[in-house]
Formats: C-alpha cells, sequence, structure tokens
C-alpha cells in the first residue's frame, strides 16, 4: 500500500518537475543568436534510433564521434572544437514518424535552443519539418535523404538544403548504363513502392531515354510484405535478362536476392541501389545465394568504401577507423558504412561552421551553404562539394561500382548527377 | 494483364504454401499457449526472433547446426517456463485486458533488448535443408520450402498426438477446460500453465529458425509475420491447431493469389484484403474453421 | 471517491489548465496541447474498453481517419491539387477553417466507427481484438494507396496553423485553448454519458452481457453506439493532432499508436475518465524524456529505450493494474475512512463505478 503511494509521488513529481522545467527555461537570458554561445555550438536532428529502420541509427552515431573528435582536437586555428567553440550534438529517435520527427523538431528548435537541425533522416520526415524550420528560419541542412526537391525548391524552402547525390540521378546513371553496354536487353525494375523507390524508376527510365521500352517488368513490393515469391515470380516469368533492384539496406536485399536465386532465376546482369551495397548488406547476400550469383553486380558509390582494400591505407580511412574506436560506441563496426556515412557528413557540416565567420549566425551560415567549393576527404577522389546560390546540391557526382566478393571496385570515370 | 500460365499459377501456389508454414509454424505457438492458458500471446513472434538470435549466437561461437537447434530449443523452453511463472502467474486472475498489456509490455521488452543485444543487420541463418532449387515443370519449388512445409507438418501431428495420446497432453488439456476440477484430480495446474507455455516458446523457436534462412534475421524479422499468424490462428480457430495450420497455408497462398491476379487490389491493399477476407469469414462463422462452438449458459 | 473530493480535483486541474500558458514556454504549451489531444482519443478508449468492455487494438487508425478527414476538409481539392495529388471531382472544392473542420472529421470517424461496430458484433475477444488490430494495420496501407485523396506514401503538408478570425492571441496559445476546450466539451459529454442510462447499459453489457440482454438491455445497440461514439472521440483528436502537426502521411498512424493508446488507457486506469489524463500525460511526457532526462544527464535510454519502457509497462502491471487512477483511489481511500471515522458519520463507502 505505501508502496503505492511513493509510487503516485514518484509520478506525481516527474511531471510537476517536468512542467516547472519550463520555467527556469524562461528566466535564462536568450543568446543573441540561438544555439550559439561563447563555448559552445549546438546542433541537433532525428533519427530512427529504434523500430524497423533502426539500421540507420550509426548515421547519427558516427556524427557524434565526429563532433566528439572535433571537440578534443587542436585545429589550425591552435583552438578546440570550431573557433573555440564546442560542438554539442543534441539527436532524437523519432522512429522514423513524421508526426514525432515534427514535435521533436518544436524542441530541439523551442526547448534545445538548437542553432541548426543537421542531417535528419527520412523524406517524409524532412518534408514534415521544413514549413516550421522554414518559418522560424533555422537552417534545416544536409539532409540524410537522397529526395531531389530539397535541392529543386530551395527558392520556397531557402533554409533547407541536401547533401548527397540524389536518387533519381543515380536512376538515371543506371539508365546510361544499361543504354549504352546492353542496349538489347530485357529490364525488369523491382522496387520499393514509396517515393524512394518511384525516384529511382523514374530516373532510370531518363537515363534510358529512348530505350525505355526495354522495360518488360516493374513490379514493387511493400515493406510489409513477408515474401517477394510472387512479384518475383512473374519477374522470372517476363523473361527479362536485368535485374535492377532497388530494395533497401538490410533484410528486402537480402531477402529479394534469395528469392530469385530460388525461383532459379539468375538474371545476366544485376543493378542494386547504393544504399544497399555495403558491406554488410552483401556479405549475408553472399553467404545466401553464393558468390556467383552476385558477382558483377552494378551500383554507384560517393563515398570511399571503408572496406574496400584499394583504400585500406588511405589516410582518412585509417584515420577514421581510429577515432570511431575512439570516440564511437563500444564495438562499432568500422565497416558499417553508415558510421562513415555519419563522418563524411559532419566533415562537411564543421567546415560549413567554420566558413560562417568568427561569431556564427543563422544567416552567416546560410550564407556559407551558398559557397561551398571544397574536397571532401572522404569522398571519392574526384569528387567536390560545390554549391552555388543556384545549385543546391551539395555532393551531385557519382561513380559507378562493381561487386567482386568480398568487395566493391569502381569502375569508369565521374559521372555528373545534375 | 500478362497472359494466365499455368505454370505461374502453380508458382504462385507453392511459394503461398511456403510462406504459409512459416505463418502456421508461430499461429501453432499461439494456438498452444491460448489453449492452454487462454492468454493472447502478443510477445509470441519477439519470443521466437530472440530465441533465433541466440540459435545464431550459438552458431557463431562455433557450435554447429543441430547441436545449437537443441541447445535453442531447450533454452527457449526454459524461458517460456520462466516468463509464465514470473510475468504471467501474478495476473493470472485479473481482468483479460491487464493480460493483454502484460504481454505487449514482454513484446516490447523483448523487441528492444533483441535490438540492443544484436544490433540491427541482418543476420544470416543457415538452413538444416540443403539450398537447392528443384524444378517441377517450370515450378521452382526450393528443399528448404518443402522442409519448412515438413516440420510444420510434423509438428502439428506430434502436438496433436501429445494432446491425444499421452496422459501430459491430457493432463494440459483438463486444465484448459476446468482447471479447478484438475486440481481436484491431483493435477498440477500451476506446473501444466509453465509447461504450455515452455512448449509453445519450443515451437515459436521452431518457427524462427525456419523463418531465418528466406526472411532473414533481424529484430523486426516477426513483425509483420505474428499479424499473418495471428490472423491465422483466429482464421482456423484460436484453439484448434488443425485450424491454425489450415489457417496458415490459406492466407499464404490468398495472399499471393490476390495480389497476382486481382489487380483492383495492388501491392498495398494485398494484406488488408486478406484481413477484410479473413473477418469476413469471422463474421459468418465467429468461431474459425474449426473452433469450437462456446455455448454460454446462464 | 466522494463527490466532494472529486469537486476539488476538477477545479485544481481546471485552475491548472488556465495557469499553464501564463507559465510555460512555447515548446511546453504545445506539449500540453498534444496532452489534451490524446485525453481526447483516450476518453474514447476508455469508453470502449474501460466502461463497455470491449477491445480495440486499433483506436489509433480511427484517430487517423479522423486526421486524414480533417486534412480533405481543410485542403479541399484546391489545396489537395496543389500539393500534386490527383483528387475527385466530387470533393468539395474549397477547403473549410480547421475549426469546422474537426466536428465534421469527428462526425465521419464516428459514423465510420459504427459502421464497423456493426459486423463486429458478431466477434468477441479475441476475434475482434484481431479485427481492430487488422484495421490499425490496414489503415497506412489504404491511405497508401487511396492516394489521389490522401497524398498517398509521400504525405500532405497542411498550411500551418493560424488563429482563425483574426483573433487577437499567439498560435501556440490558440492551439492550446482549442484543444483543452474541445477536451471539456467532449469529457462534459462522457460524463454525462457514463453516469446516465447509456453508461448503466454499457457497464452492465460489460459486466455480463447475458444478463444485461435477460435485463432488457438492447446489447447490439449499446455496443456499437460504444464503437461509434469511442470513433468520435478518436476522429476529433485525430483532427486536432494533424492540425497541430501540421503534416500528414501513413506513417504517422502507425499499429504503435494504437498499441500505445491501449497502454496508456490501462496504465492512466480504465473505468476512470479521468484516467486519461494521466495516460495522455504518460504518452506525452515518457517517450521524450526518456531520451532527455530533465535532472538525470546521462540518458541510459539511448541505449535501449523500449527496454525501458517496456519493464516500467511490466511494472506498472504488477504492481498497479488499475492504473494511476486505481493508484489514486487505493490511496484516497484509506483517508476518506480515516476522515468518515473522526466524523463519526456513516461514511459513504459505495463502490462507485
Amino acid at each position: 500500500m505505501r508502496r503505492k503511494f511513493w509510487l503516485l509521488a514518484a509520478v506525481a513529481s516527474f511531471v510537476a518537475v517536468v512542467s516547472l522545467q519550463s520555467a527556469s527555461a524562461m528566466t535564462r537570458l536568450e543568446a543573441a543568436t540561438p544555439g550559439v554561445t561563447k563555448g559552445e555550438i549546438v546542433l541537433g536532428g532525428t533519427f530512427p534510433l529504434s523500430g524497423p529502420v533502426a539500421g540507420y541509427a550509426p548515421i547519427a552515431r558516427g556524427m557524434e564521434a565526429y563532433f566528439k573528435y572535433i571537440n578534443a582536437r587542436k585545429g589550425k586555428d591552435g583552438k578546440r572544437g570550431v573557433g573555440g567553440r564546442s560542438i554539442v550534438w543534441k539527436y532524437y529517435d523519432d522512429v522514423y514518424n513524421p508526426a514525432n520527427a515534427v514535435q521533436l523538431a518544436n524542441k530541439l528548435v523551442l526547448e534545445d535552443k538548437v542553432f541548426a537541425v543537421v542531417g535528419t533522416l527520412g523524406t517524409e520526415n524532412n518534408q514534415a519539418i521544413r514549413p516550421f524550420l522554414n518559418q522560424r528560419k533555422v537552417p534545416q541542412l544536409l539532409v540524410s535523404t537522397g529526395a531531389s526537391f530539397w535541392g529543386l525548391q530551395y527558392k520556397q524552402f531557402p533554409w533547407t538544403m541536401g547533401w548527397q547525390p540524389d536518387y533519381i540521378s543515380e536512376g538515371r546513371a543506371y539508365g546510361l548504363w544499361i543504354a549504352k553496354n546492353h542496349p538489347n536487353a530485357k529490364i525488369a525494375v523491382f522496387f520499393q513502392n514509396d517515393d524512394y523507390g518511384k525516384d529511382y524508376v523514374r530516373g532510370l527510365k531518363i537515363g534510358l531515354g529512348a530505350k525505355r521500352s526495354l522495360i518488360v517488368s516493374e513490379l514493387s513490393y511493400e515493406v510489409t510484405d513477408t515474401s517477394y515469391a510472387s512479384q518475383l515470380a512473374r519477374q522470372k516469368a517476363s523473361g527479362a535478362d536485368t535485374w535492377v533492384a532497388i530494395t533497401t539496406a538490410g533484410t528486402p536485399t537480402v531477402r529479394a536476392f534469395a528469392t530469385a536465386k530460388a525461383l532459379n532465376w539468375k538474371p545476366d546482369t544485376i543493378v542494386l541501389n547504393s544504399v544497399a551495397a555495403t558491406e554488410a548488406v552483401m556479405s549475408a547476400v553472399v553467404r545466401s545465394v553464393g558468390a556467383d550469383f552476385v558477382n558483377g553486380t552494378i551500383s554507384t558509390a560517393y563515398l570511399k568504401n571503408p572496406s574496400s582494400p584499394k583504400y585500406a591505407n588511405d589516410a582518412t580511412v585509417k584515420r577514421y577507423k581510429t577515432l570511431l574506436a575512439q570516440y564511437g560506441p563500444d564495438g562499432a563496426d568500422p565497416n558499417n558504412a553508415f558510421f562513415y556515412y555519419g563522418f563524411a557528413k559532419a566533415y562537411d557540416m564543421i567546415k560549413l561552421l567554420q566558413a560562417s565567420g568568427k561569431n556564427p549566425t543563422r544567416a552567416s551560415l546560410m550564407a556559407a551553404t551558398t559557397r561551398m567549393n571544397w574536397v571532401n576527404p572522404y569522398a571519392i577522389p574526384g569528387v567536390k562539394v560545390k554549391t552555388s546560390r543556384s545549385d543546391r546540391f551539395p555532393i551531385s557526382q557519382i561513380k559507378l561500382i562493381r561487386f567482386t566478393s568480398p568487395s566493391w571496385t569502381e569502375f569508369g570515370s565521374l559521372i555528373k548527377g545534375r | 494483364m500478362t497472359a494466365f500460365l499455368w505454370s505461374e499459377f502453380f508458382q504462385q501456389i507453392t511459394s503461398g504454401l511456403a510462406i504459409g508454414s512459416i505463418f502456421a509454424s508461430l499461429a501453432l505457438a499461439l494456438v498452444l499457449i491460448y489453449r492452454t492458458t487462454d492468454v493472447i500471446n502478443f510477445a509470441q513472434g519477439e519470443m521466437a526472433t530472440f530465441t533465433t538470435y541466440i540459435a545464431w549466437s550459438l552458431m557463431n561461437h562455433g557450435l554447429s547446426y543441430w547441436p545449437a537447434f537443441v541447445l535453442t530449443l531447450l533454452i527457449a523452453f526454459g524461458g517460456g517456463v520462466g516468463i509464465e511463472r514470473v510475468l504471467i502467474r501474478p495476473v493470472e486472475h485479473r481482468p483479460e485486458i491487464v493480460m493483454i498489456i502484460m504481454t505487449i509490455g514482454l513484446f516490447i521488452v523483448i523487441n528492444g533488448l533483441t535490438g540492443w543485444l544484436w544490433g540491427a543487420d541482418p543476420k544470416a541463418v543457415d538452413s538444416p535443408f540443403p539450398n537447392k532449387t528443384i524444378d517441377v515443370a517450370g515450378v521452382a519449388i526450393s528443399t528448404q520450402d518443402i522442409g519448412t512445409f515438413c516440420v510444420c507438418i510434423a509438428s502439428v501431428i506430434v502436438l496433436w498426438a501429445f494432446f491425444r495420446f499421452t496422459s501430459l497432453g491430457l493432463a494440459m488439456r483438463s486444465v484448459a477446460v476446468n482447471s479447478a476440477a484438475s486440481r481436484l484430480m491431483g493435477v498440477r495446474v500451476g506446473w501444466m500453465l509453465a509447461l504450455g507455455w515452455g512448449l509453445a516458446a519450443v515451437l515459436g523457436a521452431i518457427a524462427g529458425l525456419m523463418a531465418a534462412p528466406t526472411a532473414f534475421l533481424d529484430p523486426n524479422m516477426m513483425l509483420v509475420i505474428i499479424v499473418y499468424a495471428f490472423a491465422a490462428a483466429v482464421l482456423g480457430g484460436i484453439d484448434s491447431p488443425i485450424g491454425a495450420v489450415v489457417g496458415g497455408l490459406t492466407l499464404g497462398v490468398t495472399v499471393n493469389l490476390l495480389g497476382r491476379y486481382v489487380d483492383l487490389v495492388g501491392e498495398e491493399l494485398k494484406l488488408p484484403t486478406a484481413l477484410a477476407v479473413l473477418l469476413l469469414v469471422l463474421v459468418i462463422r465467429p468461431q474459425g474453421l474449426f473452433g469450437r462452438v462456446i455455448v454460454r449458459r446462464v | 471517491m466522494t463527490a466532494a473530493v472529486k469537486g476539488v480535483l476538477l477545479a485544481a486541474a481546471v485552475a491548472l489548465i488556465i495557469l499553464i500558458p501564463q507559465r510555460a514556454g512555447e515548446f511546453r504549451l504545445s506539449q500540453f496541447t498534444y496532452v489534451a489531444i490524446y485525453f481526447i482519443a483516450l476518453l474514447g478508449l476508455n469508453i470502449l474498453v474501460g466502461y463497455n468492455g470491449q477491445i480495440s487494438l486499433g483506436h489509433g487508425a480511427f484517430m487517423g481517419i479522423g486526421a486524414y478527414a480533417a486534412m480533405i476538409f481543410i485542403l479541399g481539392r484546391e489545396g489537395l491539387t496543389a500539393t500534386g495529388a490527383n483528387p475527385p471531382g466530387w470533393l468539395l472544392e474549397h477547403g473549410m477553417r480547421p475549426i469546422f473542420a474537426i466536428p465534421l472529421a469527428g462526425l465521419v470517424t464516428g459514423v465510420i466507427g459504427y459502421l464497423f461496430g456493426l459486423p463486429a458484433l458478431r466477434l468477441a475477444g479475441v476475434s475482434l481484438a484481431l479485427a481492430t488490430f487488422a484495421v490499425a494495420v490496414s489503415l497506412p496501407l489504404i491511405a497508401k494507396h487511396y492516394d489521389s485523396v490522401t497524398g498517398g506514401g509521400g504525405g500532405v503538408s497542411l498550411p500551418l496553423p493560424t488563429t482563425p478570425f483574426g483573433w487577437d492571441i499567439s498560435t501556440p496559445h490558440w492551439l492550446y485553448y482549442e484543444a483543452w476546450a474541445t477536451a471539456g466539451i467532449l469529457f462534459l459529454v462522457a460524463w454525462l454519458l457514463v453516469r446516465g442510462r447509456v453508461g448503466r447499459a454499457w457497464r452492465s453489457i460489460r459486466d455480463g452481457e447475458v444478463a444485461a440482454v435477460s435485463s432488457g438491455v438492447s446489447s447490439a445497440a449499446y455496443k456499437t453506439l460504444a464503437f461509434g461514439v469511442s470513433s468520435a472521440f478518436a476522429g476529433v483528436a485525430g483532427a486536432l493532432f494533424v492540425i497541430q502537426v501540421s503534416y500528414i502521411n501513413p506513417d504517422t498512424f502507425p499499429l504503435t499508436l494504437s498499441i500505445l493508446l491501449l497502454v496508456s488507457a490501462v496504465l492512466g486506469g480504465l473505468g476512470s475518465l479521468l484516467g486519461g489524463i494521466f495516460g495522455a500525460l504518460l504518452l506525452v511526457f515518457l517517450p521524450i524524456y526518456s531520451q532527455d532526462p530533465p535532472v538525470l544527464h546521462f540518458s541510459f535510454s539511448k541505449q535501449a529505450p523500449s527496454v525501458v519502457f517496456g519493464v516500467f509497462l511490466i511494472l506498472m502491471v504488477l504492481v498497479a493494474p488499475g492504473g494511476v487512477a486505481g493508484l489514486l483511489r487505493q490511496v484516497v481511500q484509506p483517508i476518506k475512512i480515516g476522515l468518515a471515522r473522526r466524523g463519526s458519520r456513516p461514511s459513504r463507502l459505495a463502490k462507485e463505478e
């Protein structure tokens, strides 16, 4: 009985503390620029740290590790952090639900008073928070999605900017490659039934151009599907010899390949979207269907592959592995491409902050985003991070890669995305 | 619409039976728990995933398949018994809704634990069956699928025989029908309930190990499958093991055929349509295909 | 609890609701707006599950239906076309003010819930659970499919809310008062229903359907009414929700929401309308502050937030199956008895509800 009283008291005090905390927040003096104080710059973002797409969580943690490194090391100006200010990185779990993303974005801006929202993951999540952030004039930068409208709609939403090559560009690269190298192919496209997958298909058709009629089967899958046998049986029956698989990283990709093999269908040419072309996924695929089935698969990349023998002695990759071991979560696997992606993104964010002047403001940060022009050492040699007032796609070059178990090899020259 | 090919039609059916066997296996576990303890265990799928991860860990540490398989089943049994005694027993006599919340809480904890302990990347789990595909008149059937199907059928036969022919099975059945009378007859009611959970956990572990080679082991492997398994169990009659299997296989085939041949349905509506059909069956026949009609006496 | 105690608590609650906007920052205010929204949803769920004894694993889906309905009413055909969707001709051309869309969305959802309740009469227990579960699982998929009216997977952004009729009050304040006024009205409605003939019929069905029918209570009519009423509440909550968030897509009303609503209803305390407040507080504050605890500076929950939540849930079920409201009752009861004894007047120990 008394136990229950204390439980109730605990709940009541929790509620009281939380409600009263706002009062103290109000009495703190508002900084001239939210999120920037003499010693700190506060950045924030939301990510799926739990739930079905928690596979992307290492992005946030990779960024965290890099920011910790920046805070610890002495930069070229002899100061730690950025100009002597430590980066405070606040990231929350939105379980990939846009409504949660909206509430958390409100928290980041109104309660945590972040300087900028960085790297939020998910097309719909970013779409949901975009109007609020633009209304409050909060930078929404380097979003973790390849939808093309961040870069295309900058006039309507000037505070929002993407980062990576967009899905349409990638699809286009595949289309061009197939049209050039397999002009008589019969193509089957298997894609995730959402804007992500549809963007790729759109790009593929643009790249194929007149050869768009080569597509003999265009079927999709839902995230709630437990088996793709139904769709892939149809694709096999269509007689296709080229298979373009737009399947997200993780189970969908492994399952797609395994199902194809189980149906006795071996397409001559396989194209896979870049998100799934990681070590972790490919090793599971190889384990399931054997290397012979997947050798020769084509994809694209714009970042160096940290597990590839080509970059085993690359200074940046080696440093990444050391930093991840030092500042990342315990047992972090450096071969997990999402940690690496987080590092690459955080690098560009730090460069942006450094380019925002001695006392960054939101306006100076946005000005810096219109003049990006540098080489990100995490990217494939030759790829430039470049923006202008009208070009709001920081990274748009990609390179084709081919799989030969256990790793991917780049080939050909850099392709311009836009 | 592309031409109707018999070989494709049979391909859709065989694939449907394959995935249906997995639904059926998990549905069997649900039915077993419901029949012996009157509880719908929402956490059944997560328990299955967790035990499959244990199997994966064992194999990763050097154990070969069959020893790992057996050890996993033993651990699953222990886990099931433990959960029943520690968490389910205290809330047994509470209203049904409280029990539902308990199993939901269990679901959340186990799902979180799985992700925390092993991470979100999919793990490859070997299959006990050879990874070959046979071609029968244009229809590709993988030995993996045949194996899963056989294991499913074997499970329901073993379960049926257990209930019918063994004294332990008889004791469990009597507890389900009338626990007070059973206690008077000397049956250790508490242990019968725990046994029910233990056996169901074993069935779930088997379902998980069958599913992992094709559904791929990640923390959310059973998330969608439990929806189908739940539907299959209710369709078949929530207290009928045979119903669970028939329900599972039917559901697997129906979803495939609906998606392929009914253009109106389209990709997104496969699952809702299957569920709607299922609910229609239930409205017409509320006890499910093989369930017993419960007559309420005043 | 005696009427006096209840009255005091109610007055305190109302005072708190009015005072919060004076002291709270903008974010805290929006959080309390969400509390009102979830409170409305939980009132509805409590009616169905707590007072009428039917189970629903799909309450979140009815919120979603209300939200989509509200979105369609607010945008109208022209607004939907502007977002890139291809809406059918039979939709109204122009949108309406959000304040009018809310009750309309509630009505639409109530009708749909009532229609759902009709075949559901044949189902009970497990089958009903499955049926509501099926609704929760199907809603996102159906919304995705009918993208000409829903905007499909990509979703629809609503224009950010503004204070209507040019009233001189800031938007966050307006949204807060709108939500709580609606909550107050609906609480009154629920309270009147529950303490009247309808509520008695519902409770009699819950406590023994056969006996209730034998006493002449039309089980079918009241059960479907319960579904209709609870869905209407969910619809209103969904409408307020979509206005607050200003965005909707199938992922905003997943199965998880339905599960969490049921969990919160039980944790708050079934069979007690005010229990919904506790459930709503839990729903709004626990997920956020377990990630960023206000006093403790390390967040153990970052590693396994769901484990913490699930353990909390299990503990609550073991320790306090009557929820917070049940706890309150158990704490207050002995105090009440003590007071009554002191006054040496026969205490009204009649068991309420």
